[in-house]
């Protein structure tokens, strides 16, 4: 008698997402199968992984997370150049934190012309991202989308409260969008079904929203896994979308990650390679080194 | 289908604010309108009543059963409260609610003995809301036990399942309808009875009650007894009371197979369907259910 493995039969697949320029197009997802399940179906691609810049100097990072970028980080677009040219970023994320309008409150057209210098000078895929604050998003993405018109950026975060305006300005310029609904399934699937009136579905990734090692992390982790068995068993079209898990800001957040340099970066290569195994498919990261580890990690799959 | 009018309730603002002046207009209009619409119990919901517990739930029931004759469901988490408003009914009115939690049984259910009136008896205990209907059965079962040598019998029990929100875990919901059809072998002679408008916590206000209406359907014919209910869902008691046959049998129908054919359907009918489909967890329930 010949033995047949129990392996699963998905009849469906995660929607792959292209993005970035055209000669460092990054495509996301596309899996027929869970994560890490070569042995079970395919995985055309690996996680992404995109480094994080902001376009102030940040004002409350840990030393410890600070340092590789100390002579960059007044200027983002050296720092862009650095991410990628010394530490090997393949992606970055760029937080427009001076629009915040509890903060600096830039407006958005300096916001958006930022944004333009640092996609040219990059040259790689470019996540492009608020402050959560719904209605200077909005505007400030809109602008950033005209700007940076046929980039081909991924946009985000975009809301239940200002989708209308931020989906029509991407899907009229080139771009993906980010869809982000905090941590309840449901949410995520009412919002891309809204979205999916008037945008390609195959141009969302979503964000369910996460945290770090420590600080809520088991929730976040089963949210990203339901997410996805929604998808792949019972085949919910709108819930197969790629999924981001945008671990920086909450890693570096945590007491522990800020105790010491090797705790630091070990909090945040583990909580971004547990989010892959749950199902994540792009994560953003702040420190080279555990970029590096998690790089490692997807490469040896 | 024994229904349990819920909208004398303190969660309405206009409401409390009549309980708290002793304005007895408001409260009129809310037991009329319900006794009107045919509910065979009124639940008045009082809150924990941290002021006055006792004045209140007086002036509260003298007021109501000077209206009507219905018997009512009295419904405070605060005991002295409960009994002074046990006290006064003409009919055996029910005590909603004890869980099988310590306080439950310390301080609601053996006023439910003394009064000799119903009680609402959720699935609840000190570990909190059980996971799963195995779970639900084996709380139950000690609540009933112990209910049961205070002297209540388990024809004066309600059993309170607890329905969870929708949108808060879906799964809870086929958890519910596995604990309703065990349960006559478990605690027989015992009712049912759920706060339905529970159910639909959360979802936009316009789309609540097809979501209650469908689950009590559901839930009907599967042998649940009772339920608190808005009285003012005029569509809501007209199915249950076998005024809307052809609905109800679509909603069986779609309970039964996977795939109701939605064409020659009228958008009413279709909504119904697509509703039963979620509550029976064919698809992730999102507020948008009607829209795929």
């Amino acid at each position: 008698m010949s033995y047949e493995p129990p392996l699963e039969k998905y009849t469906v697949s995660i929607r792959e997402v292209a993005w970035g320029p055209a000669a460092k197009l990054k495509k996301i997802g596309g899996e027929n199968t869970l994560p890490f399940h070569y042995f079970e179906g395919a995985l055309p691609n690996p996680a992404g992984l995109a480094m994080e810049i902001l376009d102030v100097r940040p004002e409350s990072w840990s030393p410890i997370v600070l340092e590789p970028f100390e002579d960059v980080v007044s200027d983002p677009v050296r720092w862009a150049r650095k991410c990628i040219d010394v530490y090997g970023a393949e992606a970055l994320c760029l937080r427009l934190v001076s629009t915040d309008p509890m903060g600096m409150n830039k407006s958005a057209g300096e916001a958006a012309e930022m944004a333009k210098k640092v996609a040219d000078a990059a040259g790689v895929p470019l996540i492009v991202w608020g402050t959560e604050a719904e209605e200077k998003d909005a505007e400030v993405l809109v602008e950033v989308a005209k700007a940076c018109s046929g980039g081909n950026l991924l946009l985000g975060p975009v809301v239940k409260g200002n989708y209308p305006d931020v989906s029509k300005a991407a899907l009229e310029h080139g771009h993906a969008i980010v869809a982000q609904a905090s941590m309840d399934a449901n949410l995520t699937k009412e919002l891309n079904i809204a979205l999916c009136k008037s945008f390609p579905p195959d141009r969302i990734v979503v964000d369910p929203t996460s945290s770090a090692l420590g600080y809520g992390f088991e929730y976040t982790y089963s949210i990203i896994e339901r997410i996805k068995q929604f998808g792949l068993f019972d085949k919910d079209k709108m819930m197969l979308m790629p999924i981001l898990a945008d671990v920086a800001a909450d890693c570096w957040r945590a007491k522990e990650a800020k105790e010491s340099k090797e705790q630091g970066i070990l909090w945040e290569a583990i909580t971004g390679i547990s989010f892959l195994l749950a199902g994540a498919n792009l994560l953003v990261v702040r420190h080279p080194e555990s970029y590096r580890l998690i790089r490692e990690m997807i490469m040896e799959c | 289908m024994i229904l349990i009018g819920e909208d004398l309730n303190v969660m309405s603002k206009d409401l409390a604010q009549a309980i708290k002046n002793r304005n007895p207009d408001p409260v009129e209009r809310c037991i009329r309108g319900q006794e009107m619409n045919g509910m065979d119990y009124l639940d008045l919901n009082v809150g924990p009543v941290k002021k006055d517990p006792v004045e209140t739930m007086e002036w509260l029931v003298n007021l109501v059963q000077g209206i009507t004759e219905c018997p009512l469901c009295l419904d405070t988490t605060n005991p002295v409260a409960m009994e002074a408003g046990l006290k006064l009914c003409k009919k055996k009115p029910i005590l909603n609610s004890a869980s099988g939690s310590t306080e439950g049984k310390e301080k609601m259910m053996p006023l439910a003995a003394k009064y000799k009136c119903g009680l609402v008896l959720s699935v609840i205990n000190d570990a909190g809301l059980p996971a799963d209907a195995d779970e639900r059965a084996a709380s139950i079962m000690e609540s009933v036990a112990y209910a049961n040598d205070l002297g209540i019998a388990n024809e004066d029990i309600w059993v309170d399942p607890v329905l969870m929100p929708v949108g808060i875990d879906q799964r809870q919901i086929a958890a519910y309808m596995e604990f309703v059809r065990m349960l006559p072998d478990i605690v027989p002679g015992a009712k049912t009875t759920c706060g339905l408008s529970n159910l639909s916590y959360g979802v936009p206000k316009n789309l609540r009650g097809l979501l209650n209406r469908t689950f009590l359907v559901m839930i009907q014919r599967i042998g649940q007894t009772s339920a608190i209910v808005s009285g003012f869902d005029e569509e809501l008691i007209r199915l249950v009371r076998g005024d809307l046959p052809d609905l109800v049998n679509l909603i069986h129908r779609a309970m039964d197979e996977d795939d109701v054919d939605l064409s020659g359907l009228s958008p009413k009918e279709v909504e119904y369907v697509k509703t039963t489909n979620v509550l029976m967890g064919r698809s992730l329930f999102s507020s948008s259910w009607l829209e795929v």
